[in-house]
């Protein structure tokens, strides 16, 4: 019998507290203006700054997926669009304008016009866009860190400095803002907690290379990615994260996978589709699938291969970690080279690229991703495409199609390889 | 006029027959492709090299190839500059210079870098943050990092002398392009857009000393016309263009009865308000350019002033009438940027139409029919 | 003697096919019914004319795998398989140096890397919309008021196919239209249209590594300009089985026969009702 369990311990119920605690917090800044909130974009974030103000983040991102998760995010869209807004452009924007224009938020609380709108450009160019249609809206200051794309394998000390110097003019912009001083020694803290919480992040990412894996690194992931945005920086993340390892290295001390049998090994590429979550989830639990690495679970940051903020440098390694270690920030071709690493050292089976209309950033070119992994390294890949925010694109019977008869192959040629082993 | 019968061949045939000439007439010479909107034209010319402004294979090519790498939503013109390099019509490049206009392209730099592993691909991080006084010196750094790519590519250093040389040529380009500009704006009726189109884009290709004394020729024949005014409206065309439109479709909006008296078609070959100034460190004075003295853009980002008051600005500046957004299908910048400045237009109280195009359209039914409804109800308001 | 039967139920016909193996594989029976609205029923319909067909009783069927979109539906089968891996199957044994396979159905098309023994080694479908379908030819049919039978022959007397700009198959009727108007013939605008779907189905196709033989299944590989058109645009002849239209029939009904052969390993089957363990 398939087993359509995923992971749900002890775990899953505090990271659902402590969003509900940040949701609290940001509805308690929207009625009385305290503590001061930072609209930021989830990708290369740097909330440690934040930690120097006291200050919240605001992740409008946060907000879009939670609303598809929830099967909301259909009304703020068309409200999006309504106002001029397009079919193709990116409908996590969409559902956010739309949620502002219409007052409403995903968990019924409210949300404040934030002290200062900061868009991280992390190569994703309709981050610029939003951010300045929200300043726009909400009549609220933007400031953009613009943050140089890795289009060298390293980046350059020119790159470095640019963006320390911009961190630390958004210093001074946030003092004037709050009218407060930057406690630089919070902001130290504030590095060496990301540190620990990042080094237990990256051991749980890695107790997916065990068989089996212990949870599933793109559904399971993302749940946990929360507090890693939102906590990273404070002690309630690093203890959220000491207790997550725990019990995930408890499974693995006891054999145990997601499902009863681990029939197969997935890397994932790209976004899930929020709105259709579960419904997703379940096509690949039918098949025993687990994934084992996913890039979209490094798009805040990318751990697993030895990054980790310095609190003796806390401005530059920000700023580092703002350029190089995360995936948007990446080029594609580093893209591939994850992905390629992803399937050697977690021992993965395939890949599956899920192609979605509103992120071009993820979504361009991933046909030539496919050809790179089919073609020159052989790998067993699957194309899928939908829409990460909007429900309209969705094609059920197909997606379950195409998964089906790829696990058909894939099941097919695991069967004639064991029975030649076997021979 | 004389000087538009090779323009149409220069501009779209896929051979590069300008481009292949002139390596032919300097024997060893790179020739550098550029994806647009904007690049440092200066440094490729500056390094003895030929810069050329790819605009995509409009209606020419088939894309057979470039589709099974980058799916549906993407624009034509990244598919289309992939097939043409796919088959083999990039051949006389010697290097593509990408930039930060929009995610797309960013990810067709890195495609093309593996596809094509022998060429020089890279990708200029031009800045979003203008307000940071960090930026002069990064962008001056990061063309410093160019020009050292360059120097290697062509194997011989470039000089600061050589590179002002280059800055006063482009700068007195740039200079008859904005006086061309101007004339049409005061005069459309002897400057028809669907002739200036070609003349400015085939810069994109020439040498800038030959298109310079093409342009200086244009503006002569242009000022001694003496056709009629006709009763035709006055449009702005906003489009942040990459990827262009039809000559067709130019032709479709003039005969529709508007005069384009002012358009962001080729807005990279007059990318500055002002010339660059050639004193002092030249890599120095063309970031300043680009951070504080560029016109606005959807592929440029400066908050320090909107790009919609910058529209505004526009349509006042030269007596327009309304706006025709004229937006590349899939463009995300472009789609982007319409609801506020539509949101502009209409507290300006100011008319305006947004159409869809594809370069590589050839029908133009439906177009047509909506841009003359359009002149119609404005004409008989 | 084992019999076993496979069907498929597609967006607009369904077929069935009961093959035995007695020894040597062999088909006897086909059946082909309009899907229509009620896919429950066109199944059991096409399964009972395949059984009459073949002069036997639904209980002689040992086995019955269904294929298809309308595969879960099939209430009388025994487990599914996608359409893709049991094209691959059928086309695999109706032309056994089959190394890809290019499928052209009503509503969507496909093609497929296949192996030496008929498993599935890649695919890519266009499933999002009808361009390059049976569809974008029933449609461009319609408009220029020819029966669908004819487009194909009509086709291939083209002297100068005209250029059609989408492959949208709603907005091709207006391309169509436009060049009626221009005094095009139906022969050439016809030819332009083939291409089109050719030029758009072999651009899908080489995602994959294009390997001969090429063998063409589905309905629209009876269109003779069709596999022509094909042909130019790839560059090779291709494969076209007499029974292009129930090859997805076929490959369901030979995976049926091997579930009935004990000797197969049993881990292989999926569907809802997994018959798992084994290895």
């Amino acid at each position: 019998m398939t087993d359509k369990k995923e992971y749900r311990g002890s775990i899953h119920q505090r990271q659902k507290d402590l969003m509900l605690t940040w949701y609290d917090q940001l509805d308690q800044a929207a009625n009385t203006g305290n503590p001061p909130t930072v609209s930021m974009m989830i990708s290369g974030n740097c909330v440690e700054l934040l930690e120097g103000f006291g200050a919240v983040p605001l992740y409008p991102e946060v907000n879009a997926l939670q609303l598809a998760i929830r099967h909301q995010s259909l009304d703020p869209i068309l409200a999006a669009e309504d106002l001029g807004y397009a079919a193709d452009n990116c409908a996590y924007v969409k559902a956010d304008i739309g949620c502002i224009l219409k007052g409403i938020t995903p968990t019924g609380g409210k949300l404040p016009t934030p002290t200062l709108i900061l868009c991280n450009f992390v190569g994703c160019n309709t981050y610029l866009k939003w951010f300045e249609h929200l300043a726009k809206l909400q009549k609220a200051p933007l400031y953009v860190i613009d943050v140089p794309f890795m289009r060298a394998d390293e980046p350059s000390r020119s790159d470095l400095d640019y963006v320390v110097k911009q961190l630390q003019e958004t210093v001074t912009k946030l003092e004037q803002l709050i009218g407060r001083r930057f406690d630089y020694d919070r902001f130290r803290q504030a590095v060496e907690c990301s540190s620990r919480s990042e080094e237990l992040w990256s051991q749980i990412k890695h107790l997916a290379r065990r068989t089996p894996s212990p949870f599933d690194a793109y559904f399971d992931a993302i749940t946990l990615m929360g507090p890693l945005y939102v906590y990273r920086a404070k002690p309630e993340g690093v203890e959220f994260f000491e207790a997550a390892l725990a019990e995930l290295q408890a499974k693995v001390d006891a054999g145990q996978g997601v499902y009863e049998k681990e029939h197969f090994r997935l890397v994932m590429e790209g976004p899930p589709p929020y709105p259709y979550f579960r419904t997703f989830r379940d096509m690949f639990a039918k098949w025993q699938a687990c994934a084992v690495a996913s890039t979209y679970s490094t798009v805040g940051g990318l751990w697993e291969f030895g990054f980790r903020h310095d609190p003796d440098n806390p401005f530059e390694s920000v700023a580092r970690h703002m350029i190089e270690q995360n995936v948007t920030n990446r080029n594609f071709l580093q893209r591939y080279e994850q992905i390629r690493r992803y399937v050697e050292d977690w021992n993965a089976d395939g890949l599956i690229i899920h192609f979605v209309k509103s992120c071009r950033l993820f979504s361009a070119g991933q046909g030539d991703m496919r050809d790179y992994f089919t073609k020159k390294l052989g790998i067993p890949t699957l194309y899928i495409e939908s829409d990460l925010e909007d429900p309209r694109y969705f094609a059920e019977a197909q997606t379950k199609n195409r998964i089906d008869a790829f696990f058909e192959a894939l099941e097919h040629s695991k069967a004639t390889a064991s029975l030649r082993g076997s021979a | 006029m004389a000087l538009l019968e090779r323009t149409f061949d220069i501009c779209n045939e896929l051979s590069f027959p300008s481009v292949r000439d002139w390596k032919g007439a300097h024997p060893g010479a790179k020739a550098i492709a550029y994806f647009p909107v904007y690049a440092p034209v200066e440094l490729i010319h500056a390094a003895g090299m030929l810069p050329v402004g790819l605009s995509g294979a409009g209606d020419r090519l088939d894309i057979q190839h470039a589709d099974a790498r980058f799916g549906s939503f993407i624009c034509s013109i990244v598919k289309t500059t992939l097939e043409m390099g796919l088959t083999g019509h990039l051949e006389p490049f010697d290097g593509f210079l990408f930039s930060t206009i929009c995610d797309s392209a960013r990810n067709l730099c890195f495609v093309m870098k593996r596809n094509f592993p022998g060429m020089y691909v890279d990708f200029l991080h031009l800045p979003h943050n203008p307000s940071s006084p960090a930026a002069t010196q990064f962008l001056a750094e990061e063309y410093r990092r160019i020009l050292t790519e360059l120097e290697r590519l062509g194997g011989s250093n470039v000089a600061d002398e050589a590179l002002c040389h280059s800055i006063t040529l482009y700068n007195h380009n740039r200079a008859l392009i904005r006086e061309l500009y101007r004339l049409r704006t005061q005069h459309p009726e002897q400057v028809p857009t669907s002739e200036l189109y070609q003349l400015i884009r085939v810069g994109n290709f020439l040498p800038v000393e030959e298109h310079t004394a093409q342009l200086e020729s244009a503006l002569v024949q242009f000022r001694a016309r003496s056709t009629k005014q006709r009763d035709s409206i006055r449009i702005v065309v906003e489009g942040s263009f990459c990827e262009q439109p039809p000559l067709t479709l130019i032709r479709l909006i003039e005969d529709a009865g508007c005069y384009i008296v002012d358009d962001d078609f080729t807005i990279g070959q007059n990318w500055f308000e002002s010339d660059v100034p050639t004193q002092g460190d030249p890599l120095l004075a063309l970031a300043t350019s680009y951070l504080d003295r560029s016109v606005y853009s959807s592929v440029r980002h400066d908050f320090r002033k909107p790009r919609w008051d910058g529209l505004v600005e526009k349509v006042r500046r030269s007596k327009a009438d309304a706006v025709l957004f004229l937006i590349a299908k899939f463009c995300e910048p472009a789609y982007f940027d319409y609801v506020p400045y539509k949101q502009e237009l209409e507290r300006a109280g100011i008319p305006h139409l947004q159409l869809e195009f594809e370069e590589k359209s050839f029908t133009f039914d439906r177009l047509r029919t909506e841009i003359e409804t359009f002149v119609e109800s404005l004409v008989f308001d | 003697m084992r019999i076993a039967a496979g069907v498929d139920v597609g967006s607009t016909q369904t077929k069935a096919v009961v093959m035995s193996d007695n020894g040597g594989l062999k088909i006897l029976a086909r059946a082909l019914v309009d899907t229509g609205a009620n896919v429950q029923r066109a199944a059991e319909r096409a399964f009972d004319s395949g059984c009459q067909q073949a002069g036997l009783h639904a209980s002689d069927i040992g086995f019955v795998v269904g294929t298809g979109y309308g595969r879960y539906k099939i209430a009388f089968g025994n487990t599914q398989m996608t359409e893709i891996t049991c094209h691959a199957k059928g086309a695999s044994f109706l032309c056994p140096s089959t190394r890809t396979v290019i499928d052209m159905g009503g509503q969507d098309s496909k093609a497929i890397s296949v192996g030496p023994s008929g498993e599935v080694l890649d695919f890519v479908m266009n499933d999002k919309c009808a361009a390059g379908t049976g569809r974008f030819l029933a449609n461009s049919a319609e408009v220029m008021g020819i029966g669908l039978d004819e487009v194909g022959p009509l086709s291939l007397k083209a002297k100068h196919p005209v250029k059609i700009a989408t492959v949208c198959t709603v907005f091709v009727e207006s391309d169509i239209l436009s060049y009626l108007a221009q005094g095009k013939t139906a022969e050439d605008i016809l030819g332009g249209v083939h291409v089109a779907i050719a030029k758009r189905t072999l651009s899908l196709a080489r995602r994959l590594n294009i390997e001969p033989e090429i063998t063409m299944t589905g309905g629209v590989a009876r269109n003779v300009g069709m596999v022509r058109a094909l042909e130019e645009v790839i560059g090779r002849k291709m494969q076209v089985s007499p029974d292009a239209q129930f090859i997805g029939a076929v490959g369901a009904a030979l995976f049926a026969l091997e579930k009935l052969d004990q000797s197969f390993e049993s881990g292989v089957w999926r569907g809802d009702h997994a018959i798992s363990g084994g290895h």
